[in-house]
């Protein structure tokens, strides 16, 4: 409420009230809630125009986090801090293969990139030179993946059509392990992020299996069925939980437990096609601290933020096309979408360029707190007489407030000194329309509105028009400035016909009034398909042929607006209707 | 019994001589406030009609501050002296006709009783000479007269003039002159020394050409300043130097022959000069001289009060007080003074700043609408358990008045306007409803539209705090009905659910929704959404009620009762019907009965039983208001008496209350009330704090019925107790004597159960029939679903009748 009561037994019993909009009602789904602003707060950028279907994205674990994407025979590096400038063009290509790129993934130093393509060949390429280090082939088919371990700097892992997932030792360009056991085609696999021996495997034989290169046999140590084929695997950063993506779900394990599954996330209405883990900035009791989410994509386009402390949706967020692959930087600044179509769809997140990660943060966090503490202020110190306006008060000190001043916009500063024209004026220069209509209702209630209208001159008149125009047939205020316009154009029509501006501005104004005639029409047709109601729309679109030829011919608008409010006025309740309907 | 929401501003309030307690004129009685609280300290109770003056004895010497003395004049022809700080009565002088206004002009001369010889205290008073009916036209039968106070009596054959119609006498501070208006004249009086009570009094007339609205004299000059009706104030500088000192014999002829000299003085009046301010747009109300004279104040119908600077002309304001002012007094207390305004508030300022420093708070006076608006129900609400009734008023506000402590408990700004008193009504508070335990509010306001453009109907939804009783809003709804006016709003018993009916054919349940909002201080917050929309035939919904355990929702289709599921919004049943629009429905406590009222040409008070789902008794009464308490059977109607019983029987009273058990058609008990129309009634559940003061005999009452009349003055009466009967029924003739009309005072109403078999004779003839198929029957026998018809055998002969009863009324 704008009623402002002063500190004092008031001089005056009447209050000062602000000429305010309607409230809007609210929308039914909850509001914005911090996390969601927080992925909202990556502004995106777009890179277009890649051959292919991305097939993977990568990170390089170290500063400045650049990140590859697979597309093609071809794999791009981008360096997120031109994205930031709006470049999007990459800083570098390696195009040297023979088949589609089917999966990348960065050394945990960054220096090595391992590229894995259809025809069976996996290559280690240096990320400066570019220039492939070693070349690694014994698979007989297409190979789908492959990894670096995190803890690992020696080794590789890969596995492809063959069911056959082959642990390499680089150097050597030989293969240390042959892990069979998978029934069909292997297609993802994440290292442990605490052991370097541990690894999990995914495959079409709707299958998880976890290996342990210690293990003799070469068996797998545990298995888990998603029971759809499955897409994607990832560990969850403590390394006893891993999530597996495969069809419409997202189904969270826990292997200490022995392979229990934890929740089955099914919030995708299509094949769910990549996941990763992603960190959230989360306030506790002031404390900063960093949350993890799993970020999956899917072929239905959506981005969904899953927490799993919570087992909770937390955000969602649409792309329009089939998403492929998903990436987040350890920095936390930057998310990277591949589409089917090609298109990057990069997010990059203002920050501090140092910060690195939840952990580091909260190094930094502790420093601001030890900040030196100003001497207190004493009446015996010499400096106590020098404090500005800006001081601030301390704990013990009586506070006088002063009354709180209502500000007050020009327009109702107008309507105080019941300049009602001048309030009208002002306020549609504004091209605020809430505003607009709240000054307009005002005047209503003061029965000044048709006067002020007939005060007008030209210039003004014109302004008003436009704001007509543009706003008439909105559902909202129809109601009142269709009957507005009426009367203006009735009272005014001399002033329109000798002005060449204003007739301009009639004509947009007739032209906004069909449109929203033809939507009408188009409505009706639906809604009396939907409730048989089809007489009544015949009657109703015979009387909009009727009028609809006069409008173009003559030249008298007021003749037009008549027939068309009380069509629109039928209109918009049918527009109600029909919402309401569905 | 208890009796308040009367006026304060009938007559102009005194100020003690000490300025800490304000004598205000209350109807009958005389209260005396608090000026640092506020509060009503205690009452002069006596007068038997209204007291149209007060005047407190000014001390003679600065010891004397102390006394508390003061007269009162009233329409009963009694003058009184009281010691208002007791208070106790100390002297009736009867003079046997009406007084309208009374001055005392000679405090000051009369010399104090030390000085041994003791003189007469001469009054003036403004009296209707009811005796001499016979040989005078009525037009003359208002007369100026002296009054010896000290000897109790009129100074007879003495008439100082005669007005057409009762007029106020102004007296100047210094005790010298006093004047009357008379249209465009203005009539002064030179009050002689003591000496002999039949000394003729001299008197000059001062002419203008506009109606004179109120005059001021000033306090040492010869100066007198009067208002007109077109907002201008006249100001006469050295009026009656001819006259008055003419009166010493010294003939002065200069001033007789020097007629130049008299700039603006119309008429060869006998003043020197006359100028002109104009700044009110509309007549003036208020003129009063500071008491030092260096500064004029007056103030009308605009609601500002201005203050002039006598010399210069300059012009200092107190703006937008909201409502008309009346009067403005000044009190003894340089820092203090008082203005009265016309919405029964009395504003104390603090003075050189024209601050508020208090407002005396009494019941706002209901606002008149022009006809147009007429139905839109009296905008009364109560909260029967703390007993508080809610009424709307002008400035878009909803007063929330106390009826046991009888004062203004807070104010509710239901649309964000400032109300300017003359404005064109635009925006109308339509109604209010509050829930039981009086926490939740709900009003609606139309928003008229100007040359059909830009109409709004507004519902909106309040809260109280848990302690205090501010209302904050919680939920606006727009257009809840499109653009269909509310025809009523009600509240479920339990508080979460309100049920709005509207003339545009349906009604709507409203479900709150509140969530605990837990930040610094707990605070719940409520919204409010439709929960459930309803319609019968397209019909208007008139009326609306919840029954006591709010099972069942009664809504009136205009002259059908639909019943309801509130949860489900299933129609239960229908009843059928009245001659016209139903405006009233309510349950009558936990019994399964439902009272109907409905009002036009055919107003019917009719009380129908829920499980037979028929009507058991209807009476054909215009019915007012109806009031049901939450846990009895029993419920109390006011009725308007037709016109012509008006005249005949009941002597002015034009209502009557009747207490009816719901089962009988008998009523229990009958009330004879004035000014029902636009009245309303409730029962009031005592809660144990206020019971001392309500008891009778030491018997506590659990309920009280409180009926507020059109002028919302109301009364607390106990309506089953046997002695209180009595009481109500002697204080009835109070609340008659509330009339202005000042006849003598036998008021016929002490014999009221002598009347009452004829009242009730004339009853029973028409309404014992068990409800009415009526002369149409084919209009409903088929209403209602087409399941629940009765047979076709049944129907047929039914309907073929009545084809025949229409065809024999057609050959006739």
């Amino acid at each position: 409420m704008a009623e402002i009561r002063a500190e004092e037994p008031a001089s005056t019993i009447s209050k000062t009230f602000l000429i305010k909009p309607k409230l809007k009602s609210k929308p039914r789904s909850l509001p914005q809630t911090p996390e969601s602003k927080y992925w909202s707060s990556f502004k995106s950028t777009k890179i277009p125009n890649l051959v292919s279907s991305i097939s993977s994205l990568s990170f390089s674990p170290s500063p400045p986090h650049l990140f590859a994407a697979a597309y093609s025979a071809s794999v791009s590096l981008f360096s997120p801090l031109s994205l930031s400038d709006g470049d999007v063009s990459p800083s570098s290509t390696i195009s040297s293969f023979s088949d589609v790129v089917s999966s990348i993934s960065f050394r945990n130093d960054g220096l090595l990139l391992a590229t894995s393509d259809l025809s069976g060949l996996v290559q280690v390429f240096d990320v400066k030179t570019r220039t492939p280090l070693r070349r690694l082939r014994s698979h007989t088919r297409p190979v789908r993946f492959v990894k670096y371990p995190v803890l690992d700097k020696l080794h590789l892992l890969s596995g492809g059509d063959d069911a056959v997932v082959k642990f390499w030792d680089v150097a050597g360009e030989s293969v240390v392990l042959d892990l069979m056991g998978h029934k069909d085609y292997v297609r993802c696999s994440d290292c442990s992020p605490v052991s370097p021996d541990l690894f999990v495997t995914g495959s079409y034989d709707h299958t998880v299996k976890v290996w342990d290169v210690r293990v003799e046999n070469s068996r797998s140590v545990l298995e888990v069925n998603h029971g759809k084929p499955v897409e994607d695997v990832i560990y969850l950063p403590s390394g006893g939980l891993i999530a597996t993506a495969g069809g419409n779900s997202v189904k969270i394990w826990d292997l200490i437990g022995g392979g229990r599954m934890v929740y089955s996330m099914e919030s995708h209405n299509k094949t769910v096609t990549s996941i990763c883990v992603g960190r959230v900035r989360k306030e506790n009791d002031g404390a900063e601290s960093m949350e993890d989410r799993i970020l999956s994509v899917g072929l239905d386009g959506y981005m969904k933020v899953f927490d799993f402390g919570n087992m909770k949706v937390t955000h969602s967020m649409r792309f329009l096309a089939p998403l492929m692959s998903v990436s987040f930087s350890p920095d936390c600044r930057t998310r990277v979408i591949g589409t089917s179509n090609g298109i990057i769809f990069a997010g990059r997140r203002k920050g501090k360029e140092n910060v690195e990660s939840g952990r580091v943060g909260n190094v930094l966090g502790f420093e601001s707190i030890s900040e030196s503490e100003r001497r207190v202020l004493k009446p015996t110190y010499f400096r106590y007489f020098h404090r500005g306006q800006s001081e601030k008060p301390t704990e013990g000190d009586y506070l006088v407030m002063r009354n709180k001043k209502i500000k007050l916009a020009e327009h109702d500063k107008l309507l105080k000194k019941f300049r009602h024209k001048d309030a009208l004026v002002s306020v549609l220069s504004r091209k605020n329309r809430e505003n607009v209509v709240a000054v307009m209702e005002e005047l209503v209630a003061r029965k000044k509105l048709l006067k002020c209208v007939s005060n007008l001159d030209s210039d003004e008149l014109g302004l008003l028009l436009t704001f007509l125009s543009k706003n008439a047939t909105m559902p909202r205020y129809s109601s009142l400035l269709m009957g507005l316009t009426k009367k203006v154009i009735e009272m005014r029509v001399e002033d329109i016909r000798n002005s060449d501006a204003l007739k301009g501005h009639i004509r947009n104004l007739k032209r906004s009034i069909e449109e929203e005639l033809r939507i009408q029409h188009s409505l009706q047709e639906i809604q009396a398909l939907g409730t048989s109601r089809a007489s009544s729309v015949n009657l109703f679109s015979g009387l909009g042929n009727l009028h609809l030829p006069s409008l173009q011919t003559s030249l008298t608008p007021a003749a037009l607006l008549t027939s068309a409010s009380l069509i629109l006025m039928f209109g918009n309740k049918s527009r109600m209707a029909f919402v309401n309907f569905f | 019994m208890m009796r308040g929401g009367r006026s304060l501003v009938s007559s102009p309030p005194a100020f003690s001589n000490d300025a800490k307690k304000l004598l205000v004129c209350t109807s009958n009685t005389v209260s005396v406030f608090s000026t640092v609280t506020g509060l009503l300290i205690t009452s002069l109770e006596g007068h038997t009609a209204l007291v149209t003056s007060v005047i407190v004895v000014p001390p003679s010497n600065p010891a004397a501050k102390v006394l508390c003395y003061c007269w009162t004049a009233s329409l009963d022809g009694t003058i009184r002296y009281w010691d208002f700080s007791l208070p106790e009565l100390m002297k009736t002088i009867d003079i046997r006709m009406p007084i309208f206004s009374m001055v005392i002009p000679s405090f000051l001369d009369v010399p104090a009783e030390e000085n041994g010889k003791h003189q007469d205290l001469f009054a003036y008073v403004s009296i209707e000479d009811t005796k001499e009916t016979q040989e005078r036209t009525k037009a003359s039968r208002r007369q100026i007269r002296k009054c010896n106070l000290s000897k109790s009596r009129l100074v007879g054959r003495l008439i100082l003039g005669e007005t057409r119609k009762p007029e106020v006498l102004t007296v100047s501070p210094s005790g010298k002159f006093f004047g009357i208006r008379n249209k465009c004249k203005l009539h002064i009086w030179k009050v002689l020394d003591q000496g002999s009570e039949r000394a003729a009094v001299r008197k000059i007339t001062l002419h203008h050409t506009k109606k004179i609205t109120v005059i001021a004299f000033h306090p040492t000059q010869r100066i007198i300043a009067a208002g007109d009706v077109t907002g201008r104030i006249l100001t006469w500088r050295g009026f009656g130097n001819r006259a008055f000192a003419a009166s010493n014999g010294v003939a002065d002829q200069k001033l007789i022959n020097v007629q130049e000299d008299k700039p603006g003085v119309r008429d060869n009046d006998d003043a020197d000069s006359c100028s002109t301010w104009h700044w009110h747009s509309a007549e003036v109300n208020v003129l009063s001289f500071s008491s030092d004279g260096s500064y004029l104040y007056s103030g009308g119908k605009e609601g500002v009060l201005v203050v002039w600077q006598l010399d210069t002309g300059k012009k200092k304001f107190l703006p937008r007080i909201g409502s008309p002012l009346l009067y403005f007094i000044d009190s003894p207390d340089p820092t203090l003074s008082s203005i009265s305004c016309a919405d029964n508030q009395i504003h104390l300022l603090k003075m050189p700043s024209m601050g508020i420093l208090k407002t005396i708070s009494g019941i706002k006076a209901p606002c008149f609408y022009p006809d147009i608006y007429e139905g839109l129900g009296n905008g009364i609400a109560f909260d029967q358990t703390a007993g508080i009734v809610a009424v709307r008023t002008e400035n878009y506000c909803i007063q929330f008045y106390s009826l046991f402590d009888d004062r203004g408990v807070s104010e509710v700004q239901v649309c964000e306007r400032n109300h300017q008193p003359g404005d064109d009504v635009t925006v109308i508070v339509t109604s209010v409803a509050l829930s039981i335990d009086g926490s939740l509010m709900s009003t609606s306001e139309v928003k008229l539209a100007e040359e059909g453009i830009g109409g709004l109907v507004c519902l909106k939804f309040w809260d109280a705090g848990s302690q205090n009783k501010e209302f904050s809003l919680s939920t606006i709804v727009y257009e809840p009905h499109r653009d269909a006016g509310i025809s009523a709003v009600k509240f479920h018993p339990s508080g979460n659910m309100v049920v709005s009916s509207s003339f545009g054919g349906d009604f709507k349940v409203w479900k709150c929704n509140h969530d605990v909002i837990q930040n610094d201080q707990m605070r719940q917050n409520f919204s409010w959404t439709c929960h459930s929309v309803g319609s019968y035939k397209k019909k208007p919904m008139t009326a609306a009620a919840f029954s006591a355990d709010g099972s069942v929702l009664a809504v009136a289709a205009e002259t059908l009762i639909t019943l309801w599921n509130p949860y489900k919004n299933v129609l239960l049943a229908v009843l059928g019907e009245t001659l016209t629009p139903i405006v009233n429905l309510s349950f009558v406590g936990k019994s399964d009965n439902l009272v109907a009222a409905s009002c036009g040409s055919n107003p019917q008070l009719s009380v129908w039983n829920m499980s037979k789902l028929s009507v058991s008794w209807s009476y054909k009464l215009h019915i007012e208001a109806v009031a049901s308490a939450v846990d009895l059977s029993s419920f109390a109607a006011l009725v308007l008496l037709p016109e012509s019983s008006k005249k005949t029987t009941f002597k002015g009273m034009d209502g009557v209350i009747l207490l009816f058990n719901a089962t009988d058609p008998v009523p229990t008990v009958i009330w004879s009330v004035r000014k029902a129309k636009g009245g309303a009634l409730c029962f009031v559940q005592v809660n144990p704090s206020s019971v001392e003061e309500i008891s009778i005999d030491g018997k506590a009452p659990e309920v009280l019925l409180a009926y507020m009349n059109g002028d919302h003055e109301y009364v607390l009466f106990d309506p089953y107790c046997k002695d209180a009967r009595e009481v109500s029924v002697s204080q009835k003739e109070g609340l008659a004597a509330h009339d202005h009309k000042g006849q003598a005072g036998q008021y016929g109403y002490a014999s009221i159960y002598g009347e009452l078999p004829e009242f009730d004779r004339k009853r029973p003839e028409a309404p014992w029939v068990p409800s009415f198929p009526s002369d149409r029957p084919w209009e409903t026998i088929f209403s209602g679903s087409s399941h629940n018809l009765p047979p076709l055998t049944k129907l047929c002969s039914a309907f073929l009748e009545s084809l025949l009863e229409k065809r024999t009324a057609a050959a006739e």
